[in-house]
């Protein structure tokens, strides 16, 4: 095999140099072909697509200003400058291959990363979901109670020169009316027609179009029913009805504090994104605020994760290195076995062996966890000739089972990456070998393995920074399970560092949620897998270099 | 390459030329070297076909229930009935099929292009930050996506209200999001494989005059096809299969994909309906099983027609 | 270069119009998850999201509702499992839908984090069962509008078994008598465990998830430590060693084996019945274990509003005035084959039919299944240690060691 290195040195200067005018003229001196080549079809076709990414790109950027997306605004904007630089210099040739593939991973994967960084400053989950003035509003809304045993008014949407109110018709026919600053008044001369006011005598009343436009306006409207603030005031939720309120809590703009009118008692926001009295006691809606280093504080500060931590990391690492050599090893072995041309019905063999691919993973994982059913699973039952082998509640052989599952699952990637892989073995190399007299498995050893593991070496990285996180698998199979009998904490045998984070995060329903918690802890679970994945990467470069 | 019945086998097994090793003469092998060359391949044929297939005989015999569960019983094919197929006539599973085509076509051409170009310019080109930009290439994919499903419906969120097609409920949108991953893996594993194509073909073009792109499309490309077919397929299982992104993308059940569709017949386990659910499933890996067979000529007939090994 | 990405433009392109024009009519005009009323013509606009067993039904009530008044009503299909997370996700961006299905015991997490808006049903409030109100209900406001009621009880297969037991043991006696393969049909979800399912048989012994307010609403205290709790931890024990009860007995091989007639009983709700095609069944309470009633969970289903609901007005309206109808709750109730939740339209379900009838009744005495946000970190020990139990671990340690381990988990 050509080492990369040697040819990538020798390359290095030619490639350095291929866009600079000199070569230019090398060319203008063979007019045969070099005009054609520069102002040929493929340089139309870059100025016709270039126009097209142009306009589109001025689209967005046009587009994103008017919405005031000044976000997108930014971002389309770089990109657009960037493309047209890239395509238009006679720099940065590898720009120009690497930019479309780079523009989606910009937009749309680092964002993700970007956002879950974000959140992992903040203390997003529940009680804390949304905006203060949502939570507000939460507040107010949820503390208004209908004043017992008052009756449903048939109501009418009426307006005083643009300002709102109602006109309800009251148990003994009377109608009164009122608008948020004029508590309900008689209205001897106003018109009722099946129970309902239809005219009201200095109001307008609003037809249903309209009250549909201002519906945030309609079920905002509190009309008092007097003067005296606890006699309380008419809501209304369908526009129809009306209802007697009394407010519980009440919201002063100006000083930022809620009141609870029954009590007295004042709450004040807190730094928690919650508001808060005096004693501490704390309103129940709160919502999201920036926490500093919080939680990556508490990801480490929780005692009763102390001590299955050590044991789940071991198995996190068990499990991850496992899954990648035992399907590697399968999946080579199988793509090696039937890589001979010789072989009659391979395409057949190599068609069906992908069948586990080809089927929903979550399917997979339901399918396996009946299938080892401790006294009623086929594996036990029929293979086995009833066997009560506890497969997936038995400490040690849930993680058997695991791993033989991962294995049906995985080796059919493996299998279709190795036998894409063992095209690229120079067969000089291997013809070499055999007239040298080396024996097959002496071939195998030293010369197909080391080359298979060059090419291969950063998908198995890569396999086991997804099995290091693969958290579907576990959760569909055992979810976690079997439990350890000493924790304190919902984590079993077979729970991996991910699965952790959502029992400790409560995302996985197991506890209250805490995205802000589950967003500081996979941080920290990707800094491990990333640098473990970096160091592994440095190693295959010299691997790459003894080759 | 008919395989050698024992007969013939042995009828010719006197005239054979133990030290002939072409492919013609291979029908004339003795029975026990047919057997260490090829026989035993057959027996790990038969036992890697039974063990990738036994698990999904269950999924086979629910789907031909009129009226069963997943795993409740050990009895197979107890009763055998098509109409959990026919049923899916009656429902949105063939528009999913075609989304889901659609969707997963157009995910690994993109896929292959870009992740192709990029490899060729890690592979060929020297730039700064070369290294570093090839790992972090494949660490960011590393990323926990925990926070996926909201940060996306976000993205798309802001996206859609300044390109519409690039908003909620689009395939456009969910083709972009998948693209996102396009340099990834796969593009190390291109890499790998471009290097393997010795430079002096492209040095050799050069100097015939031809530029770095027809180089790239006009050489390197067509020695690489087998790993360009390789990706494809695993960029097409992929974009087949994920339903984290495409439940959350795709709104209404007309856009929705195979994965999303089928997902929610089962999703609650109580009112699982597992007949049609399996019978779908079973349809649904046909079209990979179907790519594989066809793209299989590429995989393994690429390189060693080519002129590479002259 | 240059042909590349001429050529990934042109694919991309001609595939991305495909990816449009392939998905039929309405892709990215009508189907936007939002209810921008600001855009749309005078009659508001609603989202509505529903799982696949009540899309029929609202369907039809959606379409009526447009009909009569103009609004223009989008039904979005959605996984029930995804619901929650998605609703409390979306809502506070102000594009999430303006009603969602739901059930009631996703309550407390909702209002906790502000996402649902209390509706009032007024006069309709009284046409429905008490304890589906009860279940929508927080801090003396309504929540949601039921419309479903569901419940486990005791199902029998009258051909093996003539009368309906009154106690765990009659149940086994009977079941034994029988002289099938399972005297009774608990099911379970290996070491996962049910507690839901198993809940009955916990309450006969007294043993009560949280103590209960007096009109009926949890507060946040434990009541299934002490005697009583251990004492349901015993009979679970006992009942894994004699092989009554198993965590082997997963939903789909209980409801399998019911169904080719290998047990007398199972224990399980009206979604089951659909399997049992053929047999003759009676619904009856399921059997006390202990000295007092055993008593299932209820859970409620019913449509959520949310708060930051554009179309408030016609949300309530569609809500209120159309879904309490005893024509739409009957159809959800033909559509989804729950129990409805409107006296008027359950008195119609039973009439035609004795299951419902008899699951009706069994949930007359049965009590909510809590609401409250503490409830996620119950159930994320007690099923594994139900499990255990039966399994062989040491009932009354194993039981204490969980009432603790849920306390320091609501506690943190």
């Amino acid at each position: 095999m050509s080492s990369p290195q040697v040819t990538s040195a020798a390359t290095t200067a030619g490639s350095s140099g291929d866009d600079v005018p000199p070569r230019r003229r090398g060319r203008t001196s063979r007019p045969d072909a070099s005009h054609a080549r520069s102002y040929g079809p493929g340089f139309i076709a870059k100025l016709v697509l270039m126009a097209v990414v142009d306009a589109l790109g001025v689209y967005v950027v046009w587009s994103a200003w008017t919405q005031d997306s000044y976000g997108i605004l930014a971002v389309s904007l770089a990109l657009l400058v960037a493309a047209n630089w890239v395509y238009f210099t006679r720099r940065a040739l590898a720009l120009k291959y690497i930019l479309p593939g780079l523009g989606f991973l910009l937009v749309f994967q680092i964002f993700v990363v970007a956002y879950t960084g974000y959140v992992a400053f903040t203390n997003y989950g529940t009680g804390h979901n949304g905006t203060k003035d949502q939570a507000v509003e939460a507040l107010l809304v949820q503390n208004e109670r209908r004043v017992e045993g008052s009756p449903s008014l048939p109501l009418t949407v009426v307006e005083d020169g643009g300002t709102l109110g109602f006109a309800v018709v009251g148990e003994d026919g009377a109608v009164t009316a009122g608008t948020a600053e004029q508590p309900l008044s008689a209205q001897d001369d106003a018109t009722v027609q099946d129970g309902r006011a239809t005219e009201v005598p200095g109001y307008a009343v609003v037809d249903r179009e309209q009250i549909l436009e201002r519906q945030d306006e309609v079920t905002d409207l509190r009309v008092p029913v007097s003067d005296d603030p606890e006699d309380g005031s008419i809501r209304t939720t369908d526009a129809r009805t009306g209802y007697v309120y009394t407010s519980v809590l009440e919201y002063d703009a100006a000083s930022d504090t809620i009141t609870d009118t029954s009590t007295g008692v004042t709450y004040t926001p807190n730094d928690d994104g919650q508001f808060e009295a005096a004693d501490g006691s704390t309103l129940a809606v709160g919502w999201r605020v920036p926490v500093g280093f919080d939680n990556f504080v508490t990801a480490f500060s929780d005692g009763r994760y102390a001590q299955p931590f050590l044991k789940i990391l071991v198995w996190t690492f068990v499990f991850a290195i496992g899954s990648v050599v035992t399907t590697f090893l399968l999946g080579l072995f199988l793509a090696i076995v039937f890589n001979d041309t010789r072989l009659r019905g391979r395409r057949v063999y190599r068609t069906l062996m992908i069948l586990p691919y080809a089927v929903p993973g979550f399917l997979a994982a339901l399918l396996w966890s009946g299938l080892l059913n401790t006294r009623f699973g086929y594996v036990n039952q029929v293979l086995l000739g009833g066997a009560e082998i506890p497969w997936l509640t038995d400490p040690f052989l849930a993680k058997l089972s695991v791993l033989a599952v991962n294995l049906w699952l995985g080796f059919p990637y493996m299998f279709l990456i190795c036998t894409g892989a063992l095209q690229s073995l120079p067969s000089d190399v291997m013809e070499a070998a055999r007239i040298d007299g080396a024996g097959r498995w002496r071939t195998w050893r030293s010369i197909t393995l080391p080359l298979l593991l060059v090419a291969t070496a950063p998908l198995l990285i890569s396999s086991f920074a997804f099995n290091f996180n693969n958290f579907t698998l576990i959760y569909m199979l055992t979810g976690g399970g079997p439990r350890f009998a000493d924790a304190s904490v919902p984590l079993g045998h077979t729970d991996i560092l991910i699965s952790m984070v959502y029992s400790i995060s409560g995302v996985d329903g197991s506890a209250t949620k805490d995205f802000g918690l589950a967003s500081a802890l996979s941080i920290v679970i990707f800094v491990i897998v990333g640098g473990i994945s970096a160091l592994a990467f440095r190693s295959t470069r010299k691997f790459e270099e003894i080759n | 390459m008919a395989i050698p019945t024992p007969a013939t086998t042995a009828a010719a097994a006197g005239s054979s030329a133990p030290s002939s090793r072409t492919l013609t003469d291979h029908r004339r092998m003795r029975p026990r070297r047919w057997f260490t060359e090829l026989g035993w391949r057959h027996v790990v044929g038969v036992v890697a076909v039974v063990y990738a297939a036994f698990p999904l005989v269950y999924v086979l015999s629910a789907s031909l229930s009129e009226n069963g569960t997943l795993t409740g019983s050990n009895t197979l094919f107890a009763d055998v009935s098509g109409a959990n197929y026919a049923e899916l006539g009656t429902t949105m599973f063939w528009t999913w099929m075609a989304n889901t085509l659609v969707i997963a076509v157009a995910t690994s051409v993109g896929t292959v292009l870009m992740g192709a170009a990029a490899a060729y310019a890690f592979s060929r080109f020297r730039f700064a930050g070369r290294r570093i930009g090839l790992t972090a290439l494949l660490i960011v994919q590393m990323f926990p996506q925990m926070l996926a499903f909201v940060a996306i419906f976000l993205l798309l969120l802001g996206l859609g209200n300044v390109v519409p097609v690039l908003g909620l409920n689009s395939k456009i949108a969910l083709i972009a999001v998948y693209l996102g991953g396009a340099l990834g893996v796969n593009t190390f594993l291109m890499y790998g494989f471009f290097n393997t194509v010795p430079r002096e073909l492209d040095e050799a073009a050069k100097i015939d005059g031809a530029t770095h792109s027809q180089v790239y499309w006009t050489i390197i490309l067509r020695l690489v096809a087998p790993i360009l077919a390789v990706v494809a397929l695993l960029s097409f299982i992929a974009t087949f299969g994920e339903f984290i992104i495409a439940r959350i993308v795709l709104t209404s059940e007309s856009n929705w994909t195979l994965a999303v569709g089928l997902y929610g017949w089962v999703s609650s386990l109580r009112e699982a309906n597992w007949g049609l659910f399996t019978a779908g499933a079973v349809i649904s890996a046909l079209p990979v099983l179907a790519l594989f067979l066809y793209l299989q000529k590429y995989i393994v007939g690429g390189l060693t027609a080519g002129s590479v090994k002259g | 270069m240059r042909r590349s990405i001429l050529l990934a433009a042109a694919l991309t392109t001609t595939l991305a119009l495909g990816a449009c024009s392939s998905g039929g009519s309405g892709d990215e005009t009508t189907d936007e998850p939002s209810g921008e009323s600001s855009s749309t013509a005078s009659g508001g606009s609603l989202t509505i999201w529903v799982d696949e067993t009540r899309q029929d039904a609202v369907t039809d009530a959606a379409q009526s509702f447009e009909d009569e008044t103009g609004t223009a009503v989008d039904v979005v299909l959605k996984n029930f499992d995804e619901i929650r997370a998605d609703f409390l996700a979306q809502v506070p961006t102000g594009e999430g839908p303006d009603i969602t299905v739901g059930a009631h015991d996703w309550l407390g997490e909702l209002t906790t984090n502000g996402v649902v808006a209390p509706l009032e049903l007024g006069d309709t409030a009284a046409g429905f069962e008490d304890v589906s109100l009860a279940a929508f209900t927080q801090d003396g406001q309504v929540y949601g509008l039921p419309y479903a009621i569901e419940n486990i009880a005791l199902i029998r297969n009258t051909a093996l078994a003539d009368e309906a037991p009154a106690t765990w043991d009659d149940a086994i006696a009977a079941g034994e008598a029988a002289g099938t393969k399972f005297p009774i049909l608990v099911q379970s979800d290996g070491d996962k465990g049910d507690p839901y399912t198993h809940y009955p048989f916990q309450t006969s012994f007294g043993a009560p998830v949280f103590e209960q307010n007096e009109d009926g609403s949890y507060t946040s205290e434990l009541a299934m430590g002490g005697p009583e709790g251990q004492a349901y931890a015993e009979w679970l024990g006992e009942q894994g060693a004699a092989g009554n009860l198993s965590q082997d007995t997963t939903y789909d091989i209980a409801v399998e084996a019911f169904k080719n007639g290998e047990s007398p009983f199972i224990v399980g709700g009206p979604w089951m019945i659909e399997s049992f095609e053929g047999l003759d069944l009676s619904i009856d309470p399921v059997p006390a274990a202990g000295d007092q009633p055993a008593q299932p969970f209820v859970g409620v289903q019913g449509f959520y509003l949310s708060a930051e609901s554009d179309d408030a007005i016609v949300a309530n309206d569609f809500l209120v005035n159309y879904m309490s109808t005893e024509d739409a709750q009957v159809a959800l109730y033909e559509a989804g084959g729950r129990p409805p939740a409107l006296t008027a339209a359950a008195d119609t379900a039973a009439a035609d039919d004795p299951i419902v009838a008899g699951f009706r009744e069994v949930g007359a005495d049965a009590v909510p299944m809590p609401s409250i946000p503490e409830m996620a970190s119950v159930w994320s020990f007690w099923g594994v240690t139900e499990a255990a139990i039966v399994n062989g671990a040491d009932p009354v340690s194993s039981w204490d060691k969980m009432i603790e381990d849920i306390q320091s988990a609501m506690d943190a």
